[in-house]
């Protein structure tokens, strides 16, 4: 088991009344799990996926991840927790834009203090495997959507995560470019990386080997 | 790590090109501002310090007890050192001197060609001085360069005037001969580097005070009176001072006149405190910048600096927003809070750094301009090594400051709402932080303006409120020969240009602090109710000249040997309680003599508008009759010189030298134009730093604000009415500031008024004035950006997201 989810819920509050965003949600991933999350705008699947990234806290519930209870931990071990295990893929990319290619795929490794000579073995590694050798000098502001969100899955996986967080990965893109990030996705998951991505489409969620939808924070 | 923090910090300044230019602009501007005062202000507290005896050396200075008042004189009777030398051997050294002043200098070359100086710093002093006084020699031997009567030591830019050509070999100018008023041989037996320009100790050559004795034995050998001499001992220790105060007040009476014993006392002045002393004034030739102003400028070179950090930081922060999404992404990334703000810090501290860099850079250029636009304080500001710690105590205060909240507010940001681009700036009310940091800074900006404004109109009044004599195109030069007055006068007046021409002690205003002294009583009271007086000897044309009104009696007739008329002024007839015309025909005795009073002037100023004005009278003394004033219609360069050529042709053996006399007027007031000065040129840099702020944060505000102008004017907003929307806010921050600065420039403007005796009467006006100039520049830069927002298509700032 990578990861269990017990009673979660979070609300907001608004006038005296509990808003939930979450409600009561039970949800477990096996390693090498490839999940699709759906739903309708505004059913919570991003922050689930925020909860699940411990980006974001919840109000209620337990949350076990690794065998460590998330709910107890406190920030700087939760930060160490998913700095360790989790990658992220944003719809937007989320890519520095002061910052080349090379320097984008180098960052994660700076914060876990690996050394020059493994970073450069490892972005190398990435460049390759992506194959964007050509581009590692580039801005993201030159290259195309398709292009920034490779890079962007290359630096989640850079620093060997057991986990890839991604929400809407190819809400950006047009259908071809699209196409192939899910494709990358499924290898990867061949590879056994577990996956959790949230999506819109029917066409992605089929990529997926088990789907969750949502309706106003709860799972149906 | 740390090249990835410097890598990026780079990109970013780079690309964002015109904020960081404002935000740069903006604190170099502070910066310097704060360096130039520190430096001034180290200069100006250092004067005299370098001196090995410094801390134990003191100046005695003289109280004067009148009956109703007691003066204070720096300068002492010129017996006084050797009495106190003889008596007191304790006392480590004591030194007299005599002077600076002005003495005439001629040197004969091979060709028998004879060359004339004047130099007006000529000090006498004892072989003491030269022990008392660190001084650099050259060429000479200290211990016995003052040993012969008819010596002078002079200094090194003396040397480059008399012998240009053996600059480089100055033995060989040792024991050459230099003719002193044309008759004194003087041998040069020393040179010197000059005393450097933060000194009060003032000298452009030294001649042994022996010299001085013998050739003035009325001066030298008087205890009554006080003649420019000037005594300083060094003692043992900071603790013989109040001792030897003490020891003193019993001791002078073996020398004073029980009448002078009961009038002066002694009392000793530390030596570096002289410079920062008003009670004493300033000792001759040198200036005094009071402790207080030094303390106005230091807080004015904080005031500067803070606003310049407030702005730094103000633009820094708005721009923060723009960095949220990536301070979002390395924290999902794995990043620490620690890590992002050691990122700022560096990227913010580069920043700094760099504008650091630039300051140091105009700092260098402007001191010179400062320099020469202070000349009249004779201001030798050098910026160098030793300014160091000034730089780097700056530096760090800049980047606590500057850099260190940016960083804490902007690695606080919640990675999901960064990401999001949800971070706001928090809005509660009308007291947000970076408001009130505007509104704080608006408020320094009022103070420097309203201050500026009220000085001006002081200058404006000191300049132009009428004096009580005419002083326009007046000409003064001294007349060196008493015998060709009559002669000078009728070729002058020959001249077309030359419309009237006066003789006398001095004009009707002291200027360079040059106003004779006495005391007045009449002839049956005795000599303790005297009352001090200026004495001006005059001309029979002197009054018609300077355009003074008789309200009572008439003009002298003549010039006699021995005085016996007087004319006084009003305000020496009202200590009197006479009425003018009950004064004509009364007799008063002055120091010098006994006359008759025959006429009541008007009161003008007869010292400059700082003081009021004084008992004065007038005498019909053909001595004295020093100084020629000449009218001249139209100054131009051929008129001034066919002047001078006649000066030259009646008095040929001497030095030619004139002023205007409205010029020297103005110099009464050096302390007060530079006020007025550092006030002006302040509020241009506090308006300026506060204009490049709104720049920057309106630029922002409209950035943040593109998609709602955008939807204002989907849904009908004009032009006119978005201007307005985005003016308003900050009228309000400028109002606010005004209605904040009024009360504390109010109160410190009237405190600086009370130190003059004429002085303007401070109106609402000028508070207006400023707030409403300041008010309409903040609008203007404020207009620039908001009129090209307004006038922007919305679709395009609708499409965006």
């Amino acid at each position: 088991m990578l990861l269990q989810l017990n009673n979660i819920s979070k609300w907001v509050q608004s006038g005296g009344q509990k808003i939930y965003l979450l409600k009561d949600i039970n949800f477990w991933v096996h390693d090498g799990d490839f999940i699709s999350i759906m739903g309708p705008s505004g059913s919570g699947k991003s922050t689930l996926l925020n909860v699940i990234g411990m980006l974001d806290d919840f109000n209620e519930g337990e949350y076990t991840f690794l065998d460590e209870s998330v709910h107890k931990l406190k920030e700087k071990h939760r930060a160490n927790l998913y700095k360790q295990y989790i990658g992220f893929v944003f719809q937007s990319y989320h890519l520095i834009d002061e910052l080349t290619v090379r320097e984008n795929l180098e960052m994660p490794l700076l914060y876990k203090k690996q050394s020059s000579s493994e970073r450069r073995a490892l972005v190398a590694d990435m460049l390759d495997r992506f194959n964007i050798v050509g581009k590692k000098d580039l801005f993201p502001s030159q290259l195309s959507g398709g292009q920034q969100q490779l890079v962007g899955i290359a630096r989640a996986l850079i620093a060997n995560p057991k986990l890839i967080l991604a929400d809407e990965p190819t809400g950006n893109l047009n259908s071809k470019q699209g196409e192939e990030i899910m494709e990358i996705f499924k290898e990867l998951n061949n590879e056994g990386v577990t996956i959790i991505q949230v999506t819109h489409s029917e066409k992605n969620a089929a990529y997926g080997s088990r789907v969750i939808n949502l309706l106003d924070g709860s799972i149906q | 790590m740390f090249k990835n923090y410097i890598k990026i910090a780079w990109r970013n300044l780079l690309k964002n090109k015109v904020s960081t230019i404002i935000n740069s602009i903006g604190l170099s501007i502070g910066i310097s501002a704060c360096i130039l005062i520190l430096i001034f202000v180290t200069y100006e507290s250092s004067f005299d310090d370098y001196h090995t005896n410094a801390s134990r050396t003191y100046r005695v200075v003289q109280h004067n007890k009148l009956p109703d008042q007691t003066l204070y004189w720096n300068t002492t009777a010129y017996p006084l050192a050797e009495a106190l030398r003889n008596d007191f051997p304790d006392i480590d050294m004591v030194t007299q001197t005599a002077g600076p002043m002005s003495r005439e200098f001629s040197i004969q070359d091979q060709e028998r060609d004879v060359s004339r100086f004047e130099e007006s710093e000529v000090l006498f002093a004892d072989a003491y001085y030269l022990r008392t006084f660190d001084t650099k020699w050259l060429a000479g031997n200290p211990d016995t360069a003052l040993n012969d009567l008819n010596s002078i030591v002079l200094t090194q830019t003396l040397v480059e005037k008399y012998f240009p050509k053996d600059q480089d070999n100055l033995q060989s100018i040792m024991g050459k001969t230099i003719l002193l008023q044309g008759k004194d041989p003087l041998k040069i037996t020393g040179v010197v580097k000059d005393p450097p320009p933060n000194s009060n100790q003032r000298y452009s050559l030294l001649i042994p005070y022996e010299f001085f004795k013998v050739n003035n034995t009325f001066f030298a050998n008087n205890w009554s009176g006080n003649y420019q001499g000037t005594t300083f001992v060094v003692l043992q220790n900071k603790d013989q001072r109040k001792l030897l105060e003490s020891k003193i007040t019993t001791w002078k009476k073996k020398y004073l006149k029980p009448e002078d014993d009961a009038r002066i006392s002694y009392a000793l002045q530390p030596l570096q405190e002289i410079h920062n002393e008003t009670l004493y004034g300033s000792s001759p030739r040198g200036y005094i910048i009071p402790t207080h102003i030094l303390y106005t400028a230091l807080l004015v070179a904080l005031f500067i600096l803070i606003i310049a950090i407030v702005n730094f930081v103000n633009l820094i922060t708005a721009q923060s927003v723009s960095r949220s999404k990536e301070v979002g992404i390395r924290k999902a990334l794995g990043s620490k809070r620690l890590d992002i703000v050691i990122q700022f810090l560096i990227e913010n501290g580069m920043m700094i750094i760099i504008t650091l860099i630039s300051s140091i850079l105009i700092v260098h250029v402007l001191i010179h301009q400062l320099n020469s636009h202070l000349s009249i304080i004779n201001l030798k500001l050098e910026f160098g090594i030793k300014d160091i710690g000034i730089i780097i105590a700056i530096g760090t205060f800049t980047i606590l400051l500057a850099a260190i909240y940016p960083a804490i507010v902007l690695s606080a940001f919640k990675p999901v709402q960064a990401l999001k681009n949800k971070i706001r700036i928090r809005k509660t009310g009308a007291f947000n932080f970076r408001r009130s940091l505007i509104v704080f800074q608006f408020i320094i900006v009022q103070i420097f303006v309203i201050a500026a404004i009220i000085v001006a109109f002081q200058m404006d009044y000191f300049k132009n409120e009428p004096k009580g004599f005419s002083s326009s195109a007046v000409i003064t030069t001294s007349v060196p020969n008493h015998s060709k007055l009559d002669v000078f006068k009728n070729i002058l007046l020959e001249n077309t240009s030359i419309t009237d021409v006066a003789y006398g002690s001095g004009p009707p205003m002291a200027v360079n602090g040059f106003q004779l002294g006495t005391s007045f009583r009449l002839p049956e009271q005795n000599i303790q109710e005297a009352k001090d007086a200026e004495m001006k000897v005059a001309g029979t044309n002197y009054l018609k000249f300077y355009d003074l009104k008789l309200i009572a009696g008439r003009n002298f007739t003549t010039n006699k040997e021995a005085f016996d008329e007087f004319i006084v002024n009003e305000t020496l007839v009202k200590s009197y309680n006479w009425t003018p015309a009950e004064a004509i025909g009364k007799k008063i005795e002055i120091n010098e003599g006994q006359a008759t009073i025959v006429g009541v002037v008007k009161d003008y100023h007869n010292n400059s508008f700082q003081y009021e004005i004084t008992p004065c009278i007038l005498l019909n003394w053909s001595f004295y009759h020093n100084q020629a004033f000449i009218k001249i219609n139209d100054p131009n360069p051929e008129a001034l010189a066919s002047l001078e050529k006649t000066w030259k042709n009646t008095f040929p053996n001497a030095v030619y030298d004139y002023h205007f006399l409205d010029d020297a007027i103005e110099k009464e007031y050096v302390v007060e134009g530079m006020i007025y000065k550092g006030f002006t040129l302040f509020s241009i840099l506090a308006i300026s730093i506060g204009c490049l702020g709104l720049f920057g944060l309106m630029s922002f505000i409209i950035s943040r604000k593109k998609k709602e102008i955008g939807l204002r004017k989907v849904l009908g907003a004009n032009v006119a009415q978005i201007i307005s929307f985005f003016s308003k806010e900050f009228i309000q921050i400028v109002v606010l500031a005004f209605v904040l600065a009024v009360p504390f420039v109010y109160y410190m403007m009237n405190l600086w008024l009370e130190g003059f005796t004429y002085r303007i009467t401070i109106s609402i006006w000028m508070f207006l004035g400023g707030g409403v100039l300041t008010l309409f520049i903040a609008l203007v830069t404020c207009s620039f950006q908001s009129i090209k927002a307004a006038f922007s298509n919305p679709i395009n700032a609708l499409r965006e997201e």
